[in-house]
This record gives C-alpha cells, sequence and structure tokens, in this order.
C-alpha cells in the first residue's frame, strides 16, 4: 500500500495504491484534506496506463535513409543526442540548444532540467507549458502581492467565507473533488459567484451567475469596483494601513459606469449592481481567478482589476477572505520556481539578480558568470526554433507541444525546421511523433518525486511498482545526457537527494524550500511554503500582517481595457473560446489512452439560436474557421452558452490551430481564450 | 520640447477626459496637452450625476483620471480663438498658443419659453433649477432637504433620471413633458406611455401634452390650467450645442460646429467633439458617441488613418425602478420591425432589423438579455430570420425531465441513471459505483432516482427485474 497523489492537476489529491497480484489498484485516502478520499473519473482510473499496450518502453531513433522510427539503445539514443548537441552547440553557440519543460513534472525535475539548461548545456534557451497555464496570475501576483503563490490559504478556507467570486473556473469539471467546498460553503451560508461566458457545471452551482462575453472579464471587475465604491463600501482603514494606489484606481474606475459596464461585457446592470450588493454586504470576500480570466492577451491586466477589487474590500490577510488563483496542471505552481522558467533560478530567484546568481551558482559548484540570463518566454521559444539565431535543437520533457500551443500549425511548422528533435515520454504524443530521438520514460506511480499543488503544499507521490523493463526516469535521462555533454558538475538521479539540493538552492529564495524534507512531507500531510529551517512550521497562510514587498504593503494597480487582440468582424463574427472537459486532461496523452474515460473527440459548443441561424444540428458536423486555421467537429447544441460564442475543448489535436498567438506583455501568455471565428454546417 | 506638438483642448469634460487618455495611451512623448475647463473643478464624470443626486453614489468617487503630464487650467473660459496667431484668449485675456485646437465645448442647456423663470434682477427665481454641472447638481442637492415638492420640466432621459433621483429623496416629484409621450425623441407611444404609468406606480405624475406657461407664487402654471405646487423646479428640457465661440472664430457651424470624417472643422488645425460637433446632419448628446470620436481622434492626432463615420448609440435610463434602453434611433430608423408589447406587464421591446442586422432597438420594462442584442447590435451580427424573435421571447421553462438509463448522472465516476437505479441504497450507490464521491453535485438527482425507483412513479423510465414495487 502506497500513499501518494493523482497524476493529473493542480488539486493533487491524495489517494492509496494498493497492489494485489499483478494488478495496482486505486483506494482512497480519506485522511488527506484537501479533497477527504474524493477523487473524479480520471483519478480512479489513473492507473490504467500502467502496461498500456502503447507505452514506450525502448528508446526511438529516426532512420536517416526509411524516415522511420527504430527502436535503438539507451546508449546509442544519447550518445547520437549529445553529439549532436555538442556540435551544435559547437558551430552556433549554447542557445543553438533550447529545452522545452512541463508544469506536470515534479519539482525534482524541473529544478534537474533548469539545472541542465543553465550548467550543462550553458543555453538560456529554457522555458516550460506553464506560461500557458496561470503565467499571468504570477505576474500579477508579483505585482501586487511581491509573490507569486497561487493560493494564499488552504482551499479548505473557502468553506468560511461569505462571498465566493470564480472568475473564469470550472472546478467543478476541471477539478471535481474541489467542488465539494463550495457545497460545504453553502451550507455554510456563504454565496457563490460564477463568472463564465457558459453556464458551467460550476455555475449551475452559483448563487449568481454573471455571463460575460470573453475578454471582458477585466471591465467586468472594474464595474464592480465602481460600484463598491460608489456605495462607500470600500475598506478606507485597511486601504490606508495596509496598500498603496487606491487614489489612481479610484480615479479611473469613475469612468466605468454600470451602463457602461452592460455595452462591453453583456452582462445586464441589473446582474452587476446585484453582485456589487452581495460583495458589499459581506464581511469575509474570496476571488478565485483561473484559466479563463488569465489566459488573454490582458490576462496580468484582469487578474490586477480582480486584486485590485479584493484589496479594496480590505480582503487579502484576512482569515478566510482574500485573492487566489486556482493553478491547473499537477505541478504548475512548484514548475515555475525552481528554474524552468526562463528567466528564473531555483527558490523563485530572478536570473538577472546577482546575488540570486552567486547563491545558486554555489550551490551547483560553479562559477555565478557561467551562468547564462534570461531566454525567451514558451511561444516565442517555439517561435524562433530553427530560424537564423534561434535554436537548431529542442529538447522536451513532460509536454505536448503540437496540441497544447496556441496557433499550432505554425508550432509545428517551427518544429519540422529543427535539426534535432528529442521528446521525452511515456507514450507516443503527437509531439513525439514528430521527434527525431524518442526516449521512453518512467510514470507516476513508477518513480517518485515531489509536487506543489495549487495552495503551495509540497506533497510528495511515492513509487509504488516497478517500473517496465527498457525505461528510465527523467532524472536518469537528465543525468546521462549531463554527463555525455562534459557538465562540470555530476546530476544526482536520487529524488530525495536532488529534493535536498534543490532545498539548499532555493534557500533565502521567495519560494524556500530549505526546511521541507520527504519524512516531514509524510508527517504533516504535505508542508507549505515558505519553509526556510527544519523546525520551521510551513507557512499555509500568507500576508496576514504584511505582503511580500519591500514596504510590506499590497499594490494597487490602475488597469485598462483593451479588449481582445482580435476584434470580431463581419467574416469572423464569433467569439470563439476554448477550455477544458472533465473525462480529459491538457493535450489527452494520457487520458485519451484510458478505456474508462469517454473520448468523444472535440465539438463545437454552440447555442440554439447560433445553430438555427447556420443550419446546424446537434451532434452533425460543423467547421470552425478563424485567420489561423480550421476545425470540423460535431456540433452540441446548448443554450448555456452565450449566442455569441462557440466552445472547443482542446484535449485533441485542431482546437489550438485556431487559437491566437497574441502575447500578454508581462506574462508572455497567449490568448487562448479569445479569439475571432466563422461557423459553418 | 520645441518638437512636441501643442494640442490645447476647450473644455474638460468627458469627451476632453478621453481624448487626452487617448492620446497618453498611443503617443505620450510627441504631445502637449493643455486642457482649459471653464469649471472651478477636475473633470468629473457628468453622467453619474443624477446618481449622486440620488444619493446612490459617493460623490467624492466620480473624479476621473489625466495622465500626469496633462497641464490642466480650472476656471479657464476661453472667450477668442485668434486663428491667424493660432491663439486661445482666456476671460482673464491670457492667451494660450496651439498648433492643433479641440473644441469639446459640450452643450448647454436652454431656458424653455416659462414667465417668471426668470426674476425682475435678471436671476433664475430661487427655486428654479438647471440640471448640467456639478455646481448645479449641488445647488439642488443642498435644497432637496427644505422642499417638499418638486417639477421637473422635460420628459427626457435627463428628466426621468432627475424625477426618479427626487422621488426617492422623498420628494412629491411631478413631470411635465410638451410632448405626447415621456422619451419622445427616442421611443414610441406605448413605450411612452408604459413609463408613464411605471413612474405612477412609483409616485411620481406625469403630466404630458401639457407645455409649462407661468412660475407664480402658487406654483407651475400649465397651458391646460393646471397649478402644480412647486418647491423646486428642474429644467432638464433641451439643450444645444454650445458653439458660440466655433461662432465668433468663424468656423462653418450649423446646429453644431461641423466636422469632417477626421473630426476636423472648417480650419484645418481645429477640431471639434463630442456635444458641440456636427457630423453629417448629426449631433449626437450622449457620452458613448462622443468618447468613439475622442478615441478616434487621439489615434488621428497621433498620426494614424482613421474616418469617422457615425456612431452607434446605446441610450440607457439610469435611474431606479425604471428599465429603458434605446438602441440607435428606432423611431426613424429603416427597416422590419419586430415587437412583443405586453401592457399587462409593462413590457415593450422592439427590434428594427435590416438585411438581418439589428439596426435599433427599444426595450422597456423588461431588459433581459439587453447584455446580448446590444452586442449582436454593436458588432452589426447578421441574424437568422428567427433570431430577432427569439431574442425576444423568454427562456422556455423546461419540463420535467425522465432520465433515460443510459444518462450519465456522476460525471465525476462516470455513472449512469441505469446503474444508479440498479442499487439498493445511496450507501450502495456509493460503494459499487463511487457515484457522488467526487465533486458531489449529482447526490440530489441519485437520491431522486432511488428514491423513484422505491415509489411507483410516473418519472420512471424502466422497471427493474426483482426490484419490490
Amino acid at each position: 500500500m502506497t500513499r501518494t497523489h493523482c497524476p493529473y492537476c493542480s488539486l493533487q489529491c491524495g489517494m492509496v495504491l494498493e497492489r494485489t497480484g499483478r494488478a495496482l489498484e486505486v483506494q482512497p485516502w480519506p485522511e488527506f484534506p484537501v479533497n477527504e478520499g474524493a477523487l473524479c473519473r480520471k483519478g480512479w482510473t489513473a492507473a490504467a496506463l500502467r502496461g498500456h499496450r502503447e507505452r514506450l518502453t525502448t528508446p526511438l531513433v529516426r532512420d536517416r535513409v526509411s524516415g522511420e522510427l527504430r527502436a535503438a539503445g539507451w546508449d546509442e539514443a544519447l550518445d547520437l543526442v549529445a553529439g549532436r548537441l555538442r556540435e551544435l552547440r559547437a558551430e552556433h553557440g549554447p542557445d543553438a540548444v533550447a529545452v522545452f519543460g512541463g508544469g506536470g513534472l515534479t519539482n525534482e525535475k524541473a529544478y534537474q532540467l533548469g539545472k541542465l539548461a543553465r550548467v550543462a548545456l550553458g543555453t538560456s534557451q529554457i522555458d516550460y507549458n506553464g506560461r500557458w497555464c496561470m503565467s499571468s496570475a504570477a505576474s500579477a501576483g508579483n505585482r501586487a502581492f511581491g509573490i507569486d503563490r497561487g493560493l494564499p490559504f488552504p482551499l479548505a478556507d473557502v468553506e468560511h467565507t461569505d462571498v465566493l467570486v470564480l472568475v473564469g473556473s470550472n472546478l467543478a469539471e476541471t477539478m471535481p473533488p474541489a467542488a465539494r467546498h463550495l457545497d460545504r460553503l453553502r451550507e455554510n451560508g456563504g454565496r457563490v459567484v460564477v463568472v463564465d461566458p457558459r453556464r458551467t457545471a460550476t455555475a449551475e452551482r452559483a448563487d449568481l451567475f454573471l455571463q460575460p462575453v470573453p475578454g471582458t472579464d477585466l471591465p467586468l471587475a472594474l464595474g464592480l469596483l465602481h460600484l463598491l465604491d460608489a456605495a462607500g463600501a470600500v475598506d478606507e482603514e485597511y486601504v490606508a494601513a495596509r496598500t498603496t494606489g487606491w487614489e489612481d484606481v479610484r480615479r479611473s474606475i469613475a469612468a466605468w459606469w454600470p451602463e457602461r459596464v452592460e455595452r462591453v461585457t453583456g452582462v445586464e446592470t441589473a446582474q452587476v449592481r446585484q453582485c456589487a450588493r452581495l460583495l458589499a454586504e459581506a464581511g469575509k470576500v474570496t476571488v478565485l481567478t483561473a484559466r479563463g480570466a488569465e489566459q488573454h492577451a490582458q490576462g496580468t491586466d484582469t487578474v490586477l482589476a480582480w486584486i485590485d477589487l479584493a484589496l479594496a474590500l480590505g480582503m487579502p490577510g484576512k482569515p478566510h477572505a482574500g485573492y487566489g488563483c486556482l493553478t491547473g496542471q499537477g505541478n504548475g505552481q512548484g514548475g515555475r520556481e525552481h528554474g524552468q522558467k526562463a528567466d528564473q533560478l531555483p527558490g523563485y530567484r530572478m536570473i538577472d539578480d546577482p546575488a540570486a546568481r552567486d547563491h545558486v551558482a554555489g550551490v551547483w559548484g560553479v562559477p555565478a558568470a557561467s551562468l547564462p540570463g534570461p531566454g525567451r518566454s514558451a511561444y516565442e521559444l517555439l517561435g524562433a526554433l530553427g530560424t537564423d539565431g534561434g535554436p537548431q535543437a529542442l529538447l522536451v520533457f513532460g509536454s505536448n507541444i503540437v496540441v497544447s500551443a496556441p496557433n499550432a500549425t505554425h508550432v509545428a511548422s517551427r518544429l519540422d525546421s529543427l535539426d534535432l528533435l528529442v521528446v521525452a515520454d511515456i507514450v507516443m504524443s503527437e509531439t513525439a511523433a514528430l521527434a527525431d530521438v524518442v526516449l521512453p520514460v518512467t510514470q507516476w506511480a513508477e518513480e517518485t518525486g515531489t509536487m506543489t499543488n495549487l495552495e503551495g503544499r509540497v506533497i510528495l507521490r511515492e513509487r509504488a511498482v516497478a517500473p517496465p523493463e527498457g525505461v528510465r526516469t527523467d532524472l536518469e535521462v537528465i543525468a546521462g545526457l549531463a554527463e555525455r555533454l562534459g557538465s562540470p558538475v555530476v546530476f544526482s538521479t536520487d529524488a530525495e537527494e536532488v529534493f535536498a539540493e534543490l532545498g539548499r538552492a532555493s534557500s533565502g529564495g521567495r519560494a524556500d524550500y530549505a526546511g521541507i524534507s520527504y519524512d516531514r512531507i509524510r508527517e504533516e500531510h504535505g508542508v507549505f511554503w515558505p519553509c526556510p529551517t527544519p523546525d520551521h512550521p510551513g507557512t499555509p497562510r500568507l500576508f496576514g500582517s504584511s505582503f511580500a514587498t519591500p514596504d510590506g504593503r499590497a499594490r494597487f494597480v490602475a488597469v485598462e481595457h483593451r479588449g481582445p487582440a482580435e476584434p470580431t468582424d463581419a467574416a469572423y463574427p464569433l467569439h470563439l473560446t476554448t477550455g477544458r472537459v472533465l473525462a480529459q486532461y491538457q493535450s489527452g496523452a494520457q487520458t485519451r489512452r484510458v478505456a474508462g474515460l469517454p473520448d468523444g473527440g472535440p465539438f463545437v459548443e454552440m447555442h440554439p439560436m447560433l445553430a438555427m441561424r447556420i443550419g446546424a444540428y446537434d451532434g452533425e458536423p460543423v467547421v470552425v474557421t478563424t485567420r489561423r486555421g480550421e476545425l470540423k467537429a460535431p456540433a452540441r447544441v446548448v443554450s448555456t452558452i452565450r449566442p455569441d460564442t462557440v466552445f472547443v475543448p482542446f484535449h485533441w489535436v485542431g482546437a489550438n490551430r485556431l487559437t491566437n498567438d497574441a502575447l500578454d506583455p508581462a506574462s508572455r501568455m497567449p490568448e487562448f481564450k479569445v479569439c475571432a471565428a466563422a461557423v459553418s454546417a | 520640447m520645441s518638437t512636441r506638438e501643442r494640442i490645447v483642448v476647450v473644455g474638460a469634460g468627458m469627451a476632453a477626459v478621453r481624448l487626452v487618455e487617448g492620446l497618453a495611451g498611443a503617443h505620450p512623448a510627441s504631445h502637449q496637452v493643455t486642457l482649459l475647463g471653464d469649471e472651478p473643478h477636475p473633470p468629473y464624470n457628468r453622467i453619474l450625476l443624477s446618481a449622486v443626486l440620488e444619493g446612490t453614489h459617493d460623490p467624492a468617487g466620480i473624479t476621473m483620471s489625466l495622465p500626469d503630464e496633462v497641464d490642466l487650467r480650472l476656471g479657464a473660459r476661453a472667450v477668442e480663438i485668434h486663428r491667424d496667431e493660432r491663439e486661445v484668449e482666456l476671460a482673464d485675456r491670457t492667451r494660450v498658443a496651439y498648433d492643433r485646437l479641440v473644441l469639446a465645448t459640450g452643450s448647454i442647456p436652454t431656458l424653455p419659453p416659462i414667465r417668471g423663470l426668470v426674476r425682475v434682477d435678471g436671476r433664475l427665481d430661487t427655486r428654479v433649477h438647471a440640471f448640467r454641472s456639478l455646481d448645479d447638481c449641488r445647488r439642488l442637492d443642498a435644497a432637496v432637504p427644505a422642499a417638499r415638492n418638486a417639477i421637473v420640466v422635460g420628459g427626457g432621459l435627463l428628466g426621468l433620471q432627475v424625477a426618479r433621483a427626487l422621488g426617492v429623496r422623498g420628494l412629491a416629484t411631478e413631470v411635465v413633458e410638451g410632448g405626447d409621450h415621456l422619451l419622445r425623441s427616442q421611443v414610441d407611444a406605448k413605450a411612452g406611455a408604459i413609463l408613464a404609468r411605471d413612474l405612477g406606480k412609483l409616485g411620481t405624475r406625469v403630466y404630458t401634452g401639457a407645455r409649462a406657461v407661468r412660475l407664480t407664487d402658487e406654483g407651475l402654471v400649465l397651458d391646460n390650467g393646471y397649478v402644480l405646487e412647486a418647491d423646486l423646479v428642474v429644467l432638464t428640457a433641451g439643450g444645444r450645442p454650445s458653439t458660440a465661440l466655433a461662432r465668433r472664430a468663424d468656423l462653418d457651424v450649423r446646429r453644431g460646429v461641423v466636422v469632417d470624417e477626421q473630426l476636423r472643422t472648417s480650419d484645418e488645425r481645429i477640431h471639434a467633439i463630442g456635444d458641440c460637433a456636427q457630423h453629417g446632419m448629426q449631433v449626437t448628446g450622449f457620452v458613448p458617441p462622443a468618447w468613439e470620436q475622442a478615441a478616434l481622434l487621439a489615434r488621428h492626432l497621433g498620426g494614424e488613418q482613421v474616418a469617422y463615420t457615425g456612431s452607434r448609440n446605446v441610450a440607457r435610463l439610469r435611474a431606479t425602478g425604471l428599465d429603458v434602453a434605446v438602441l440607435g434611433d428606432p423611431e426613424r430608423a429603416e427597416g422590419q420591425v419586430v415587437e412583443v408589447s405586453n401592457p399587462v406587464t409593462g413590457t415593450h421591446r422592439k427590434l428594427v432589423v435590416r438585411d438581418g442586422v439589428v439596426v435599433a432597438a427599444t426595450l422597456v420594462g423588461d431588459l433581459s438579455r439587453i447584455g446580448l442584442i446590444t452586442q449582436h447590435y454593436d458588432r452589426g451580427t447578421v441574424l437568422g430570420p428567427s433570431e430577432p424573435g427569439d431574442l425576444l421571447m423568454g427562456e422556455r421553462p423546461a419540463g420535467p425531465v425522465v432520465l433515460p438509463d443510459d444518462a450519465e448522472v456522476c460525471a465525476c465516476a462516470g455513472v449512469s441513471a441505469g446503474a444508479i437505479r440498479a442499487c439498493a441504497s445511496l450507501a450502495d450507490a456509493r460503494d459499487t459505483t463511487r457515484a457522488t464521491t467526487g465533486c458531489g453535485g449529482c447526490a440530489p438527482a441519485v437520491r431522486q432516482l432511488l428514491a423513484q425507483r422505491q415509489s411507483p412513479g410516473p418519472a420512471l423510465g424502466t422497471t427493474l427485474e426483482g426490484t419490490p414495487r
């Protein structure tokens, strides 16, 4: 019996894996507080990929003559990769090699990947798919609070708030066990407000549902703030004592009267007023954003607007209240703290900060001057592949880029132009299928490592079964490459050892893990960072007495609405938004291969009025077209979506051929959640 | 410094604020902007004045932000434009030089022909109020506590807002409208009648087709012989573009200052935006078109190629208890009219549709779907033939649903209605199917299915073998 956590989303539900004979069975772990034994069907079926017939168990190398992938030995594959990387580095310089990581990788892997790039490859060109996850909330959190931790409190705290506002989160489908907290909140007399262009399963549990046009969560927040200020609901004492910048925000919201908000957002003024009343009358308000608010070219500003609202009400730092972000990927939080982000070193240190470079270089045993500077962000990195001055080789760990990147046709053509594409994965994902070398790695239950869940709680996934013959852990792959590349330092392959090194590297940083150990995690149901020393209890709740800014005050930031990067027009008259369904996870490389999870393929959700207009019938194919591509999929006609909007889930190839690659200037987040589209039957 | 273009804006109202915001956002370094405001207050949101009067808006919260680098001069009234010297002369004789001049002088209220409004000393009777500026609002606000009743002259949007505000403040309020129905320049008689009735229910009497002719010590005398007691008389009947400055400078002025597609007047160095401007035959009088013009002019002054071709306006009544939206000009727009009117419930809604596009609309008493209708209107969405009608129909209530056996009840665990029906109890369902153990959202449906299974009812879609009924 092994206590571990689900392989999928950021909730990282606790579960028990039981071995009976050859079978591996998922059982509840009721004592783990985040999910209390509850799981969704993705969790219950998580063991199904073990022994799956599509599991990769031998390295594959593309044959120069036939162009087909053929089986190869590990030494052959790694020698080939390292040899080619050395040649490219010699020819074009170290930045000719790029690394692309993932928000599903353990902390240990993310850390080693960053170290591989900076120490063994000497490249600045490393980033990861977490840019497409919650990076907008991260940059907003840093700006407003001086720190980026998704939730500054345990998730269960929401049960005791008075009004919970969920902006662009469909947690009842994306992390179902989290919805239990909503139900308890309502049993306790609290209210739930859901903001979403679709009346989702989450919205069905709301006391008030606001259905804005995609891309207008920002003016909605400003409009609410306008009404709260008008009603005298601003907590002036808190604003004076704990914040700066309110007057600027106050003057900027004078222009967002309710009727203007209605015209821009499509939300009736009566509902905006009703929401403002709920907020004004509540003693404790919690605002949580997710991808719906964040995946925009103005994602950072949108989150800042909602943070402004929470600050004006005096909530952040108050018990059972405040602002938080619901991270998406399993290790979306930890994955960005330890150095796979282009501009960061372990412990959430900035790579251009000399003190940070000195500290980390000291832990790594290399001169600080040898560390490269900041590199390109995820989408910009992919866009530069194979171009003059761009990377000529790419190593991919834990990401299925051709499904998950925006404007995917363009990204696939960039991958095609590479001299060398190496993909480490457990199955032949759509990206692995394009690779020159595919490296089969262990999955989840076959390896040990830590994750940091959406609450900033560091948890431990423990190895429950032996991996199949022929696969290696990512840590072994990284170490094998580092050695062949002539790394000046040795890379450990023992997860606990790597975690201890990570702790030292993070020590004194914003995300300080120095006091956390595997044993403590086991004993304490996880440990919240920052935790600087072994006798430090960890930090479940932040901001109680001060914020992580130099003066300890939170920052109000005045923001202005610019609207979607690609407005609708006569040729593309509809808004296209994308998202998730319950039974699938991210690019679906894992979940689409689980027999127990329904896989109906992509669909185009639309309102009956729109279906009638274009002559579409439920279940019959329609074609969605944008300036970047088209997708043919069955219509799903439902009255729960705005009639001016269509929705396509992105777990399959296709949706992201449509999406817009306009980037947020601060977070470099692409605008996944809105672009202009046409639909025909 | 000298290379920066000097842009001088006459007026510091809504349009002017929007303009300088646009200039700061797009090309912050290339201009030096001076704002000449004749009021003593920093720019404020004029359209919130009725909410301030009503008491639903904190007066301190209506001040609008200006970019730091703007030179804002308050109490600076422009009296003359010296076009040859490119200078504006102020009331205090000082002059301000410009490279580009923007007239954003707004409109001024017109005084209706009522005898007795102006006293022999040339000042307004103390009972009489205008409602245009912050000072007007403050003066009226201060007079409310001592008053028992008020007459609002003018049944337009502003008049109704002021009437509701005074009603909410506890005054016995009456509205006098010379036309045959309320909001006569925006809506038809049916809509106007519904509004008059709604106002009546809220305690405000409406006199339509009646003109005020004289103010006496007894009150306001109407042309039908009524005398209405009046502690306060608020004039909201009409305004006209403020064009005196432009006229004196010999610019082309008709109803407003005439502008072209680049919002240029007959002098290419002088532009005009907002209520004072006339584009084609149009003088707007609303904030949204003024803001569109301001944003467009900011881009033009920044060197972009732009052309103003007119605005789509949405006029919304901001008054507690009255629901009115007017999109475009529904009484004059050409097109087919799709209309749903229900005097019983007090709703009147009509869409004017041309080639599938909503070109104008009136919504009174029921604003459901207004968020969608304005989106269609603003974006010029081409609708299907039945869609305008569907937009005006309510959502159909869903009937009771009998779930077929293969319908999914628990999405978290993937459990069908049939599988639940095969269970003996909630505990059984939990253990054998894992339904209710994920998000917990299906618990009511599961309980209902199990309950229906135990009592023979019409809702059951299947019979289970071996189950006692």
